[in-house]
């Protein structure tokens, strides 16, 4: 091992490093505010090595066969260090309700975010599947922690069943995929493919096995992928465990899982056969793509419709946002490739930050209301009373809606893009109505936020509302006006982002 | 001079109008009106003093603005964009003056609102750069639907919504057609570009320039609006406050009908000319289903709102005629138009301070406490029906006769559109002015005439409409030797 393979490994040996001094620190003394401080040191030390290796990484570093770093992989480590950070954030306003000490949920959390450190970076099934369970089972003892809350055993239970089944399914397709190409890196399995110029040779040449296994194979794959991702028709979790979850939990979930699973995905898929040329493009392959992205868009933007409860409505509106993403992976040309990066990326940090943003808010006023439940009429009249807090959820609502001034829009414009070079008009036509259902609710959750307290009044004479007149402390009301700046600054000058990952190789 | 200050001026001065409203009450509106001048002034004087021949599009700035897809912060100037321009800056002027005392409910924020909607118009006439013209089009929406959604009357949310989701929908099928084209320049230049400019040299196949065609027509046809896409257009207007109506009514459909001209007709020439019958029939179609519909209607801006459709008909049946004569009228009917129903929108908001109901049935004897409101009101509805004297005579005269030379019969279906103005123009004075009072309370309480403010809104648009009416080349002129005339001639060369 040279040092450069120990320079490009540094971000995640951090993590890894951090949480033997977490176990460390924990039993010398049990002290909350210790080990969050000590987490987010963690974190923003990975964060700055990230950073430094995203700058000063000539090219990709293949350590071992298990890992290949590469800048795309680093840009998507430095989005999942971003998030939990915010989680961390999130959760020490959460932990405070009561009198126990909750060192044990900040290991958990690092586990999860070590786990995503290994998914960005890997370049094999084993890596893939080590960070996949590292992943999820640090995730079901998070989702299920707050042990006294009524929706906690249910929420966990279906989180690890489905969770341990997408896997099991996961590790029978990369099984299958084994027996078709020999090989479990994805290099290697690359180098095989570019090898066949067409696949129809691929098809008769029996020295490398059945065709058919190695189709079953990534479909059963894409099912473990797909759980994940809580892509369309394996997304009946979602709404269940992003409900009964605590909410820097749901953040987790929706974020930092999200992004690591995805990246590997694309890593995995971009080495596979299915795209290599034009002609040896498997049509099968790019439809079952196709028929996931559709499925998501539709039925995430159908769904949330009727939502009364945020958490409900965003984890629909997460499953019609990983519809879009998957647009991406659609690509017919290998020169396409790297747009397809900078566009997942940029989507990527744009979804991260709109929902840390109206994670927060739910955060902060569950806080207030002392009520796990946050229904889309609790923020009624926010503006009014909080301007700050209300444009911090007006930005972030109109970026997931993706309309200018904010980065959702820039993400979507880089996903039409690539929509539009690979001329996908039937995904384009999904994209297109998706957003125009999708603005229905979007709008609806912005209105509220306007209502004076006239309406109110008409409405809801029977029934009493919480009144949401409180205050922030300046140091959060500080944290809520940085994250309104830099989402609309990105929003109007995205090559600050744009501009880094173009040139990321 | 500089566009780029013009809409900083007017979001700034909106901002400031915000802030200060929260320090002392009734500051917004003098704030307002003070930008609004000030920017107005600045404009006409930088107009004058430039030396730009504005016959072409003179580009003014052009700053990279996203490098790694080549989008840049490009305005630019014609007479076109400089008569819209001064339209919506003069009617934003009405704008302030009708909400004066409509609005007493969060004033500051909703100038703020007005203020920003006016500055993304402004960005709309100017951008050169398509992705920057998209960015306008879109910015302009949000404070639209904030006026809409806070200040309208019962229904404003869903109007409010419908609104967003016509035109959020019909302009994400332009940005595939903006991206699409940008894709074409990429592979016939190597590079991608998103400049109006530079889209104007290449060279499109038509299999592929129709579709894309479509793409920007649909998001126009959205804004105009013509039949069949032009539901959210009369709830819209009748949920937002007067200013809002008057914003929408006076310019907000104008940008369709400049993306028409400016984008569609020029970038695809053929694919136009091909598609011009389906175009022309939409438009006669929109006349006299609006025409129709208008008279039908029991509240008062609703009919305005079906009369503004009926108008915007001739527009699009002008523009797909393809002959300067019809170009010139379609222009001054967008001028005409944007006057004479703001007029009556305002007309209509006025009312409703008075006795809180749009209702025709509930109307009516008002000639004999308000004399003087009656008159304007009657040389408004005589503008709206095209009574000679006044602009928009002038502009569906020439819309008529330019069509007349390419689609005789869809000409005269479309002249039918001009009595079916008149009636539901006398319908709308005669409900409101003539007749038994119904107002239960007027002998108590008699509504009051027109107050200086009023008067003065009404005079300086009907002063206006009479101006342009008795001498139409004071706008004409610019459009004389314009560069769509060449294209006009171009098309129809093309043609034969």
């Amino acid at each position: 091992m040279t040092q450069l393979m120990l320079q490009s490994l540094l971000p995640v040996l951090i993590v890894a490093f951090g949480i033997v001094l977490s176990l460390l620190l924990i039993a010398w003394r049990r002290s909350q505010k210790l080990i969050l401080i000590f987490t987010l040191i963690i974190f923003s030390v990975a964060l700055l090595a990230s950073f430094s290796l995203f700058v000063n990484l000539p090219n990709d570093v293949q350590v071992t066969t298990l890992v290949k770093v590469d800048s795309y992989g680093n840009f998507a480590f430095m989005i999942v260090l971003v998030a939990s950070i915010a989680v961390s954030v999130l959760s020490s306003m959460w932990l405070t309700h009561t009198t126990e000490v909750h060192d044990e949920f900040f290991v958990l959390l690092q586990l999860v975010v070590l786990g995503a450190g290994i998914l960005v970076i890997s370049d094999h099934y084993a890596s893939l599947f080590l960070g996949f369970e590292l992943l999820s089972i640090a995730l079901v003892g998070l989702v299920g922690y707050s042990r006294d809350s009524e929706f906690s055993v249910e929420t966990s239970f279906k989180y690890l069943v489905l969770s341990a089944c997408a896997s099991s399914f996961m590790l029978l397709g990369i099984a299958f995929i084994y027996s078709y190409s020999g090989t479990l890196s994805f290099t290697a399995e690359q180098v095989m493919f570019d090898n066949m110029s067409d696949i129809s040779i691929l098809v008769r040449n029996h020295s490398y096995g059945d065709v058919l296994f190695y189709r079953v194979g990534f479909l059963l794959f894409m099912v473990g992928i797909a759980f994940k991702l809580s892509l369309a028709p394996f997304h009946l979790w979602t709404p269940d465990v992003y409900q009964g979850a605590p909410t820097p939990v749901t953040l987790l979930l929706a974020t930092v899982s999200k992004i690591a699973i995805f990246i590997v995905l694309m890593k995995c898929w971009f080495s596979q056969a299915v795209f290599v040329e034009t002609i040896s493009s498997d049509v099968k392959m790019l439809f079952l793509m196709t028929i996931f992205a559709i499925a998501s868009m539709l039925i995430g933007n159908a769904l949330a419709l009727k939502q009364q409860n945020i958490k409900r409505v965003l984890a629909y509106s997460s499953i019609a946002h990983m519809g879009y993403l998957l647009i991406v992976l659609i690509v017919i040309s290998p020169q396409s490739v790297a747009l397809a990066w900078q566009s997942a990326l940029f989507y990527l940090s744009a979804y991260v930050l709109a929902n840390i943003s109206i994670f927060m808010t739910v955060q902060l006023t569950q806080y207030n209301h002392n009520n796990t439940e946050i229904n889309i009429d609790d923020w009624q009249g926010i503006f009014w009373q909080n301007p700050s807090l209300a444009l911090l959820i007006i930005v972030a609502i109109l970026s997931l809606a993706g309309i200018p001034l904010t980065m959702g829009f820039i993400g979507k414009f880089y996903i039409l893009n690539v929509a539009v070079q690979a001329q996908q008009w039937w995904l384009i036509c999904a994209l297109i109505i998706g957003s125009g259902i999708g603005l229905f609710y979007y709008l609806r959750i912005i209105f509220v936020l306007f209502n004076k307290a006239s309406d109110v009044n008409e409405k809801n004479t029977t029934k009493e509302l919480m009144p949401v007149s409180f205050t922030l402390t300046p140091a959060v009301n500080f944290s809520v006006i940085i994250i309104i700046a830099v989402s609309i600054l990105l929003g109007i000058f995205p090559d600050l982002i744009g501009s880094l990952l173009v040139t990321a190789n | 001079m500089s566009i780029t200050l013009v809409m900083c001026g007017l979001f700034f001065g909106g901002a400031l109008a915000w802030f200060l409203e929260g320090v002392k009450a009734q500051s917004a509106k003098w704030v307002s009106l003070l930008t609004v001048l000030v920017i107005s002034g600045y404009f006409a004087i930088a107009l004058n003093s430039t030396e730009h021949d504005f016959s072409t599009l003179q580009v003014l700035v052009r700053v990279a603005w996203i490098p790694s897809f080549h989008i840049e912060y490009a305005l630019a100037l014609d007479y076109l964009s400089i008569v819209l321009v001064s339209l919506t800056l003069f009617l934003a002027l009405i704008c302030v003056l009708v909400s004066w005392q409509e609005i007493n409910d969060k004033v500051g924020f909703y100038y703020f609102n007005l203020l920003a909607s006016i500055a993304g118009i402004v960005g709309v006439f100017t951008a050169v750069d398509m992705f920057l013209f998209f960015f306008f089009w879109e910015v302009m929406l949000l404070p639209m639907t904030a006026l809409i959604a806070i200040w309208g009357h019962e229904n404003r949310h869903f109007a409010a919504i419908k609104f967003f989701i016509f035109t959020q929908v019909s302009s994400l099928i332009m940005l595939v057609a903006i991206i699409a084209m940008s894709t074409i320049h990429y592979q016939q230049v190597g590079q991608l570009s998103f400049l109006y400019q530079n889209w104007l040299s290449l060279d499109l196949p038509l299999s592929i320039s129709q579709y894309l065609m479509l793409g920007f027509f649909i998001a126009f046809a959205v804004k105009l609006p013509s039949v069949p896409v032009h539901s959210w257009l009369p709830d819209a207007h009748t949920q937002a406050p007067t200013a809002g109506s008057v914003l929408l009514a006076g310019v907000l459909l104008k940008t369709g009908a400049y993306g028409l001209i400016r984008f569609v007709l020029q970038l695809f020439p053929q694919a136009s000319l091909n598609f011009a019958p389906i175009a022309a029939t939409l438009g006669v179609v929109s006349i006299l289903y609006g025409a129709k519909m208008a008279f039908a209607q029991q509240d008062i801006k609703r009919l305005v709102a079906y009369s503004s459709i009926s108008h915007m008909g001739f527009v699009m049946l002008a523009l797909f005629s393809f002959n300067v004569i019809a170009y010139q009228g379609a222009v001054l009917t967008l001028v005409a138009h944007g006057l004479s129903s703001a007029a009556l929108f305002a007309l209509a908001g006025m009312i409703y301070s008075r006795i809180h109901s749009r209702d025709l049935n509930k109307m009516g004897g008002f000639w004999l406490n308000t004399p003087r409101m009656g008159g304007f009101a009657l040389a408004f509805s005589a503008a709206a029906f095209g009574l000679p004297g006044l602009a928009n005579f002038v502009a569906e005269f020439l819309s008529l006769v330019g069509a007349y030379q390419r689609y005789p019969l869809l000409t005269i279906l479309a002249a039918f559109g001009l009595i079916g103005s008149a009636i539901y123009g006398m319908v709308l004075f005669q409900s409101v002015f003539h007749g038994k009072s119904q107002v239960k309370h007027q002998v108590k309480q008699p509504i009051n005439d027109l107050s200086p403010r009023e008067l003065l809104v009404f005079s300086s648009l009907l002063a206006l409409l009479i101006f342009i009416g008795l001498y139409p080349n004071s706008i004409l002129g610019f459009f004389q030797s314009d560069s769509i005339i060449i294209a006009v001639n171009n098309i129809v060369g093309v043609s034969k």
